[in-house]
């Protein structure tokens, strides 16, 4: 009988690392990545994965049911009496659910670090508190992104395929790609930055997510009613609708506006005051943000 | 000797509150103590050399850096905080390997590192669990290595054993041990515990209200006295007569005969009593100076 091959461990000992040390830029990609994974529940139970899953597939359903419009519509020669919606439009109706997909999601990014107080040993390795917060608003700037942009693609190429025509679809319709790109950011930085900003404050993302939302419902609420009144000042009302602050900059750069009041209200202020007013929340709340996470590194 | 650690007219104030007064003292290669009671301004001390605040004068150098200027020498420091800092839901393994990418080190690099330090740590098949499913002493090592994965240079333990139950302790202070010895990686241990200092470090400074009290090493500082502690188990009081007659500095603490400013032939004049009285001898050692007494002058 053969002899059965034999193996033996050997403790070496403690063996000091000599390989390379990627310093800061590792540090800010493994922070990155991390967030990335976190906020779509990769690596953990599934329970953590059903929740964005979800979500994602809410934001995704809008665009299929446009795009089956669009089919039907072309393909029962309804195309001169239905109006198929159109890239702005998607944004209109998506950025409900994607600011619920981001105040829900975005917060575990920032609440479990600092409720597990994991923020403290990022903060003593090579990174700044600035790396920190970068890392985490890149990771679902990312995710949002992707969200914002799925939608889109299933659009452009939908109604392509869709079209008596592709190729003359394609030639009359390529600028909507550039311009859902810009859109997509645009909504993508501002449902990335808010709900940050809030998680910021508190250890527990129920309280971050129950505060955005209730934040943007009321404001939205109380805007809607009151731009069916009359005078000049109902224009700077409805900016409070916090809901369709990035709608107005992407229905600026579609160049359309939307049928809602509060669209048709703030279009009629200069164009520059709706920026301003995006820029304002959006760079506030980053600068907000920053300064908490510089706080909370001392 | 080039030193680790450099303090060097170290103040920090927060507002009219004084951490750190211009302290100043080195801090070179083995395990070093900072002992102190809470208040001292020792974890202000770990901020500083850490680079997480700047000092409102002076400077706190590590490795030969500002650290508050030059994040980059962090990656040759490590921390293991006092309280806990562990994310439950995930298991020892993934939350190593992210603190190791997070150090600097590439993912390859970073997963084996993660392996290697949770074995040296004591966690074998547990690090597959989630922490939160942890014990407390098994959370501690979890805190220890990650405070090591990225192999640093120094490492600042504070309160490396709080939590623990006896055994725990031990352990913990045996992996220490292990640690500023056989990983060569030096260590500066914060603790308001004299016998986890006392039992583990070389060294220790000794910082009260911001400043620092004591410098030195360990061994100098629980040095011999000239105290002389003599147990017998019959005819004490025959004995203490005696020594009273040779001229002996005696008193009694308790059971035991204490005999002050004992020179080396003032053992000989002990030993000769003691035969003499025909008293039985349990015991007779000097005493020594301990780290309490540090905090007792």
């Amino acid at each position: 009988m053969a002899a059965q091959p034999r193996g033996e461990i050997y403790d070496i000992g403690y063996r000091r690392y000599e390989g390379p040390r990627e310093g800061r830029n590792r540090a800010r990609a493994a922070l990155w990545i991390n967030g990335v994974r976190t906020a779509l529940g990769i690596g953990r139970g599934t329970l953590a994965k059903i929740l964005p899953i979800l979500l994602f597939a809410s934001t995704m359903l809008p665009a299929v049911i446009f795009v089956f419009i669009a089919y039907f519509t072309e393909g029962f020669g309804l195309s001169d009496t239905v109006d198929v919606p159109s890239y702005p439009d998607y944004f209109g109706v998506v950025s409900i659910l994607a600011l619920l997909f981001s105040a829900i999601i975005a917060p575990e990014l920032l609440c479990a670090d600092r409720r597990s107080q994991v923020l403290q040993l990022y903060l003593v390795r090579p990174l700044t508190s600035t790396d920190y917060v970068a890392g985490r608003w890149l990771a679902f700037f990312t995710i949002a992104l992707g969200l914002v942009y799925s939608g889109q693609v299933v659009m452009f190429f939908g109604y392509t395929l869709a079209a008596a025509a592709p190729l003359d679809y394609l030639r009359d319709n390529w600028l909507a790609v550039p311009r859902f790109l810009a859109a997509g950011a645009v909504v993508a930085a501002f449902i990335t930055t808010i709900p940050l900003t809030v998680a910021g404050f508190t250890t527990r993302r129920a309280y971050a997510a129950g505060f955005v939302i209730g934040l943007f419902v009321i404001s939205s609420s109380i805007a809607q009613t009151l731009v069916g009144g009359t005078g000049e000042w109902l224009r700077w009302v409805a900016l409070l609708d916090l809901l369709s602050v990035p709608t107005h900059i992407t229905d600026m750069i579609f160049d359309q506006v939307s049928e809602s009041g509060v669209a048709q209200q703030v279009s009629q202020l200069n164009s520059f005051i709706p920026i301003a007013w995006y820029l304002a929340l959006t760079a506030g709340s980053a600068g907000l943000l920053l300064w908490r996470y510089r706080q909370e590194g001392q | 000797m080039s030193y680790l650690l450099e303090a060097d007219g170290l103040a920090k104030h927060y507002g009219s509150v004084i951490a750190l007064d211009g302290v100043s003292f080195s801090i070179g290669k083995g395990v070093t103590g900072l002992l102190g009671p809470n208040g001292a301004g020792k974890s202000t001390a770990i901020k500083l050399f850490l680079g997480l605040i700047k000092p409102t004068s002076g400077s706190a150098q590590a490795l030969g850096e500002l650290p508050y200027e030059s994040i980059e020498v962090r990656s040759r420091l490590g921390y293991m905080p006092e309280h806990d800092c562990l994310p439950t839901s995930l298991t020892a393994t993934e939350f190593l390997v992210h603190m190791a990418q997070v150090s600097g080190l590439p993912p390859a690099h970073a997963r084996t590192r993660a392996a290697d330090t949770l074995r040296h740590v004591g966690l074998d098949e547990e690090r597959y669990r989630a922490i939160g499913e942890y014990s407390t002493g098994m959370k501690q090592r979890v805190k220890l290595a990650q405070a090591l994965v990225h192999d640093p240079v120094m490492v600042f333990l504070d309160e490396p054993t709080a939590g623990l139950d006896p055994m725990g302790r031990e352990e913990m202070l045996a992996l220490v041990r292990r640690t500023g010895g056989e990983f060569g990686i030096s260590i500066m241990l914060s603790s308001h515990l004299m016998g986890d200092v006392e039992s583990v470090c070389e060294r220790i400074v000794v910082l009260e209200g911001g400043q620092v009290v004591e410098d030195g090493q360990v061994s100098q500082l629980t040095r011999e006295t000239e105290t002389l502690y003599v147990e017998v188990d019959d005819r004490r009081d025959e004995l203490l007569d005696l020594l009273r007659q040779r001229g002996l500095d005696t008193g009694l603490d308790g059971l035991s005969i204490v005999i002050d400013n004992v020179a080396d032939e003032g053992y000989d004049t002990v030993r000769d009593a003691v035969v003499e009285s025909g008293a039985r001898l349990r015991r007779m050692a000097p005493q020594r100076h301990r780290l309490t007494d540090i905090f007792r002058r």
